[in-house]
C-alpha cells in the first residue's frame, strides 16, 4: 500500500510514477509529483520506481477557473 | 458600410464639453455621471476617503451604487444605475490582462448587487479620457447612445432610431461611424447588447476592440448577472468611446520600471512555457474540456454527472483544428501575451435571422462548451460555435442560458413538462435545433424562450404553479442560488467548492474560488479550517483584480517554473509578488501581500453588507441546491455507485450492503448537507461574520471599514 | 535583406560595437541602451537582431515591419509598450531600457561592423532563402 496525496492506493511492482498517472487517470498538464518530499522531473516519471509503503504526492495546480 | 443614413437620423439631447482630467499614478479622481432620463450630465471629484477603502474597479461601482439606491430599488427603478469603472492599473500595457471594466449594477435575476469583469478597450479608454469611472442613472424615452470623444473632451447623448440592437451589427456600425479611417478604428470601443436582452432577464453586455488583423470588431462579455437587461431598460442602444494615443506610460505610473520588470517576466515566462502548460493561446479556456471530463468534474444532463463518452466531439483540438485560429496578439488589451482569446472566422451560420451569413465567432470559452453543449447533452462543436455567436450577439449569458436550458431539458425528460409547455419543441437532451430555436425566441421575447429568459429559479415557480411540479424535487435539481445560476463546474465531490460557489457575494460564480483540485485530488485542504482558509485568502485575493481593472487568468494560467519548490504553490507566489509591484509601481504606494488581501477585505465586506441592507445577505441565502452537493436521484447515485458505497463505508461506517439506493441516498444526503452546514460555520468564523453570515462591528473595525452606514445595517442583525 | 551576421569565435569582447551603437542612437555609451551586446565571459557570445520577424506578428498594433530592404523596424511613434516583442524574441535580441517607453532593436545600420576590430561582425545583403537555413 502506498499514500497517493494522503490516501490509500494499492501497490502493485514495477509500479512507476507514469502508471500510477495513468492508473488514476491525472492527465492535467500541470502536475508536479513528490515521492516522500523528493521532486520528480516530469522527464523522469516513466522511470522513476514508487516503492511500496511510499508517500506520493500528486498535485494539480490549477487554483481557478 | 454606409452608416451616415444611421448618423443622420441622430438627434443631439445634450452635449457637455469637459477637460479631460490628467492621470496620475493611476488614477484622474474624476468619475463621469450621466442621467439618461433627464440628460444631465455631470463630473465627479473622488475624495480621498472613497479612494482609501474602495480603490477602484468594482469597489468604486458599489460605492456609487450604494449611494444611488435605496434597499427598496429594483432593478428596473430610474435610480437603479450601471457603474463601469476600470481601476488603478487598468490600462498599463505592460503586464497581460490588465484592461478590464467591472461593471456593476442591481441585478435582475437576484435583486441584488451584481458584478461583472469584462475585457475590450472601454475601460483603458474611459480613464484615458479622464474618468475612472462612468455611473449611468435614469431611464429614457426612446433608443439612445452616448458617445464620449475623450481626446476633445466631448460628451453626447443622441437619440439613435436606426442602429441595430444586435451587438456584432451595431459593434461594426458605430466603429465605423465614430472611427476617422480604418487606422482609427483601433480608438473606438463599443459597449451594446442585443436583441434578447429587451425581453430577457439574462441579457449581457458586449465591449468591443477592434482587431486590426481580422479587420472586425471583437466582442468580450459582461455576461453574468443580467447587465444587459438593465442597459436595454434604459433604452441604451451603445455607449461609444473614441481615444486616439495610447502609450505605455499614460497611467503615469510612479515607479514605470518596477511594471516593466514584472511584465516582460511575465511575457517571456508565457513565451516559454505556455505549449506545455495551459494552450491559452493556442485555445485559451477551452483547454480544459476534456480535462474536466477526466477528472469527472464537466456537468453533464443538468449536472447529473461529470463527463460523457462524446466528449471527445467537442474536445480543444477538434475546436483548434477545424474552427479556430488564434497565435497572433489576441489579447483582449494592449499586452495581453496570454492572448486567450481566439475566433472561429468566416463561421457559415445555419440557423436564425443571420442564417447563411459568414461571421466571426469570439470563443468558445470554456465555459460556453460545457453550458451549451455538454451540460445539455450537446457534442456538436458547430452548434456550440452557433450558439455562442448568437448568445453574444443577442446580448444572452451562455452561463445562465446553458444552466436553464439544461433544467428545462431534465424537466422535459422526466415528463415536468411536455410539449405543450415547450410550444411543440421536443426538449431531449442532445437536441441543439430545439436550444437554438429557444435563443431565437428568446431575441424576439415569444413563446417558451422568452420564459427561458427569466432563469431557472422563476421558472421552478412557473412549473410548481401552473405545471404541477414537486417544488422540492425542482430545488434540488434547479442549479441556481440567489437567483443567478451556478456556472459550469461540477461541484458534487469537492466540499470546499460547494462552498466556493454558495459562500458568495453575487452568486454561484467561479470567480471567487475554484478549489476543486486542491480540495478533491490534491487533497491539500482535509478540515474545515483548512477549507475555511481557503476560502478566506482565494476569495478574497481575487476581488482585487476586480478592484484593480486586471483579468485573473495570467494569475494562474501560466506558471513560473520553479512554483513547485515555492512554500504555497496554489497561490503562485511570484505572481503575487508581480500583482504588489506593479501595484506600487503604479501608485507609488508600498503594500505588500497581506495589505493587498485588506484592500479586498473591505469591498468584500461591503458587498456583503450591501447585500444584507436589501435583505439578502444572510445564512439562509447561501444554501446550494443539492444537486451540487451529491446524487438527487437514483441514476446519479448509481452511475457512481461504487465511490459511493465506498464513502457511505468510509466516512459515515455505513454497510450499504443490501440497503435500497433511496435508503443510501438518504443517508448521503444527511451526511453532506451537513458538511455543508459545517463549512459554513467555519469559513463564517474565518471571515470575521456572525453564525447567521453577518459580518461584526468588531471584525469591521478591525478592517478599518466600521462606517457608520455600514454599522447602521449589521446592528439590525446582531 | 540585410542582416549583421556574427562570428562569436572572432569576438574579443572590447565593447566598441555597444559603444558605437548607445552612442548614436542614444547619444550615451551604456551598454544596457545597445541593440547588440557581447554576454561577458570565457567564451564571447554577440546577442543581436538576426531580423527573423518573430516580433512583427506578436505586435498588437502592428507597428514592427519589414522595410523594403528586408529589416525589422519599429514604428515607434504607434508603438504602446506592451514589451511582448521583447519577451517573445527568440533570439532575446528586441531591447527594452526603462528610460525609454518602447523598445528598440538592430536595424543592421552597419555602424558597428565598421569599427569592429577583428571583423566579428558585419553586415550582409543576403537571400531570404539563405537567411532560413542560417
Amino acid at each position: 500500500m502506498i499514500k497517493v496525496n494522503s490516501k490509500d492506493f494499492e501497490w502493485e511492482e514495477g509500479l512507476t510514477v507514469q502508471v500510477l498517472l495513468d492508473k488514476k487517470k491525472y492527465t492535467f498538464p500541470k502536475i508536479f509529483v513528490t515521492i516522500n518530499g523528493k521532486h520528480i522531473d516530469k522527464e523522469d516519471f516513466d522511470t522513476t520506481l514508487i516503492n511500496d509503503g511510499d508517500d506520493v504526492k500528486v498535485v494539480h495546480l490549477l487554483a481557478g477557473g | 458600410m454606409d452608416v451616415n443614413n444611421l448618423k443622420q437620423s441622430h438627434k443631439l439631447l445634450v452635449e457637455y464639453k469637459y477637460e479631460p482630467a490628467k492621470l496620475e499614478r493611476g488614477y484622474t479622481n474624476k468619475t463621469l455621471y450621466i442621467n439618461v432620463g433627464e440628460n444631465r450630465i455631470e463630473s465627479k471629484d473622488v475624495p480621498d476617503s472613497m479612494k482609501e477603502k474602495f480603490i477602484g474597479g468594482k469597489g468604486y461601482g458599489l460605492k456609487y451604487l450604494w449611494d444611488a439606491t435605496s434597499p427598496e430599488t429594483k432593478w428596473n427603478d430610474p435610480e437603479n444605475e450601471i457603474v463601469i469603472a476600470g481601476g488603478p492599473l487598468c490600462g498599463i500595457t505592460q503586464y497581460p490582462g490588465a484592461g478590464k471594466s467591472l461593471v456593476v449594477t442591481i441585478s435582475p435575476m437576484t435583486n441584488i448587487p451584481i458584478d461583472s469583469n469584462v475585457g475590450g478597450y472601454f475601460g483603458p479608454y474611459l480613464k484615458f479620457s479622464g474618468w475612472d469611472a462612468l455611473e449611468i442613472q435614469g431611464k429614457s424615452q426612446k433608443d439612445v447612445i452616448i458617445y464620449i470623444d475623450g481626446n476633445n473632451g466631448v460628451i453626447k447623448v443622441e437619440e439613435a432610431p436606426l442602429e441595430a440592437i444586435d451587438g456584432h451589427v451595431i459593434s461594426e456600425q458605430l466603429t465605423e461611424m465614430y472611427a476617422d479611417s480604418e487606422e482609427d478604428k483601433k480608438n473606438i470601443s463599443v459597449i451594446s447588447a442585443g436583441t434578447a436582452a429587451d425581453h430577457a432577464n439574462i441579457g449581457l453586455l458586449n465591449f468591443s476592440f477592434y482587431d486590426m488583423r481580422r479587420k472586425v470588431a471583437r466582442l468580450k462579455q459582461a455576461g453574468r448577472g443580467g447587465i444587459g437587461r438593465v442597459f436595454r431598460d434604459k433604452k441604451i442602444k451603445a455607449i461609444v468611446i473614441k481615444f486616439k494615443g495610447t502609450k505605455g506610460d499614460l497611467n503615469k505610473p510612479a515607479n514605470q520600471s518596477l511594471i516593466n520588470k514584472a511584465g516582460i517576466k511575465l511575457h517571456k515566462q508565457i513565451h516559454d512555457y505556455d505549449d506545455v502548460q495551459c494552450r491559452m493561446r493556442q485555445i485559451g479556456t477551452a483547454n480544459i474540456i476534456e480535462v474536466m471530463d477526466e477528472y469527472d468534474l464537466l456537468p453533464t444532463h443538468n449536472y447529473q454527472y461529470g463527463g460523457h463518452p462524446d466528449t471527445h466531439k467537442i474536445s480543444s483540438n477538434v475546436f483548434v483544428e477545424k474552427y479556430i485560429t488564434q497565435g497572433m496578439p489576441d489579447g483582449c488589451w494592449y499586452g495581453c501575451s496570454l492572448s486567450c482569446a481566439k475566433a472561429a472566422d468566416h463561421f457559415e451560420l445555419k440557423t436564425g435571422p443571420y442564417k447563411g451569413h459568414k461571421v466571426t465567432i469570439d470563443g468558445p470559452e470554456y465555459e460556453n462548451a460545457a453550458g451549451l453543449g455538454s451540460n445539455c447533452g450537446i457534442f456538436d462543436p458547430e452548434m456550440i460555435l452557433e450558439g455562442n455567436f448568437y448568445c453574444d450577439t443577442y446580448g444572452v449569458d451562455t452561463i445562465s442560458f446553458g444552466t436553464i436550458c439544461a433544467f428545462a431539458m431534465e424537466c422535459y425528460e422526466r415528463g415536468i413538462i411536455d410539449k405543450e409547455v415547450t410550444g411543440g419543441l421536443d426538449l431531449r437532451f442532445g437536441n441543439a435545433e430545439a436550444q437554438m430555436e429557444l435563443l431565437h425566441q428568446m431575441s424576439r421575447g415569444e413563446g417558451f424562450g422568452a420564459l427561458i429568459g427569466l432563469g431557472v429559479r422563476q421558472l421552478k415557480e412557473i412549473f410548481v404553479k401552473e405545471h404541477g411540479a414537486d417544488a422540492d424535487f425542482l430545488n434540488d435539481i434547479g442549479m441556481e442560488q440567489k437567483g443567478l445560476e451556478v456556472s459550469e463546474y461540477l461541484p458534487k465531490e469537492s466540499l470546499a467548492q460547494q462552498g466556493g460557489y454558495g459562500l458568495t457575494n453575487k452568486g454561484p460564480q467561479h470567480d471567487e474560488a475554484w478549489l476543486i483540485f486542491m480540495d478533491m485530488v490534491n487533497n491539500q485542504i482535509p478540515t474545515f479550517e483548512d477549507k475555511a482558509e481557503a476560502l478566506h485568502y482565494f476569495p478574497m485575493f481575487r476581488t482585487w483584480f476586480g478592484l484593480m481593472g486586471l483579468c485573473k487568468l495570467p494569475w494562474n494560467d501560466t506558471t513560473p517554473p520553479d512554483n513547485h519548490l515555492t512554500d504555497e504553490p496554489a497561490k503562485m507566489p511570484e505572481h503575487v509578488q508581480h500583482y504588489v509591484n506593479i501595484y506600487n509601481g503604479v501608485t507609488g504606494m508600498n503594500i505588500d501581500k497581506n495589505q493587498l488581501i485588506l484592500q479586498s477585505e473591505r469591498v468584500y465586506n461591503f458587498q456583503r453588507i450591501f447585500n444584507i441592507r436589501r435583505g439578502k445577505g444572510l445564512r439562509q441565502h447561501d444554501a446550494m441546491p443539492y444537486r451540487s452537493m451529491g446524487p438527487v436521484t437514483i441514476e446519479e447515485y448509481e452511475s457512481r455507485q461504487e465511490r459511493y458505497d465506498n464513502q457511505l463505508r468510509e466516512l459515515l461506517d455505513y454497510d450499504p450492503e443490501g440497503k435500497t439506493t433511496e435508503e443510501k441516498i438518504k443517508v448521503m444526503r444527511e451526511y453532506r448537507v451537513s458538511q455543508y452546514e459545517q463549512l459554513t460555520d467555519a469559513v463564517y468564523k474565518r471571515r470575521g461574520w456572525t453564525p447567521n453570515g453577518v459580518p461584526t462591528a468588531e471584525h469591521l473595525r478591525k478592517i478599518g471599514m466600521d462606517l457608520p452606514e455600514l454599522i447602521d445595517v449589521i446592528e439590525k442583525h446582531i | 535583406m540585410k542582416i549583421l551576421v556574427k562570428k562569436d569565435d572572432l569576438c574579443i569582447g572590447c565593447g566598441v560595437c555597444e559603444e558605437v551603437c548607445s552612442t548614436a542612437y542614444f547619444k550615451e555609451n551604456n551598454i544596457e541602451k545597445s541593440c547588440i551586446q557581447v554576454e561577458k565571459g570565457e567564451a564571447k557570445k554577440i546577442n543581436v537582431c538576426n531580423q527573423c520577424g518573430a516580433c512583427i506578428d506578436i505586435c498588437p498594433v502592428m507597428v514592427i515591419n519589414r522595410s523594403t530592404n528586408g529589416v525589422v523596424r519599429i514604428s515607434k511613434k504607434e508603438c504602446v509598450g506592451c514589451f511582448m516583442c521583447v519577451g517573445f524574441c527568440p533570439e532575446s535580441a528586441m531591447r527594452q531600457h526603462d528610460d525609454y517607453i518602447e523598445p528598440f532593436k538592430c536595424i543592421a545600420c552597419g555602424l558597428c561592423a565598421k569599427e569592429c576590430p577583428t571583423g566579428a561582425i558585419a553586415v550582409e545583403d543576403i537571400e531570404i532563402e539563405t537567411k532560413e537555413k542560417l
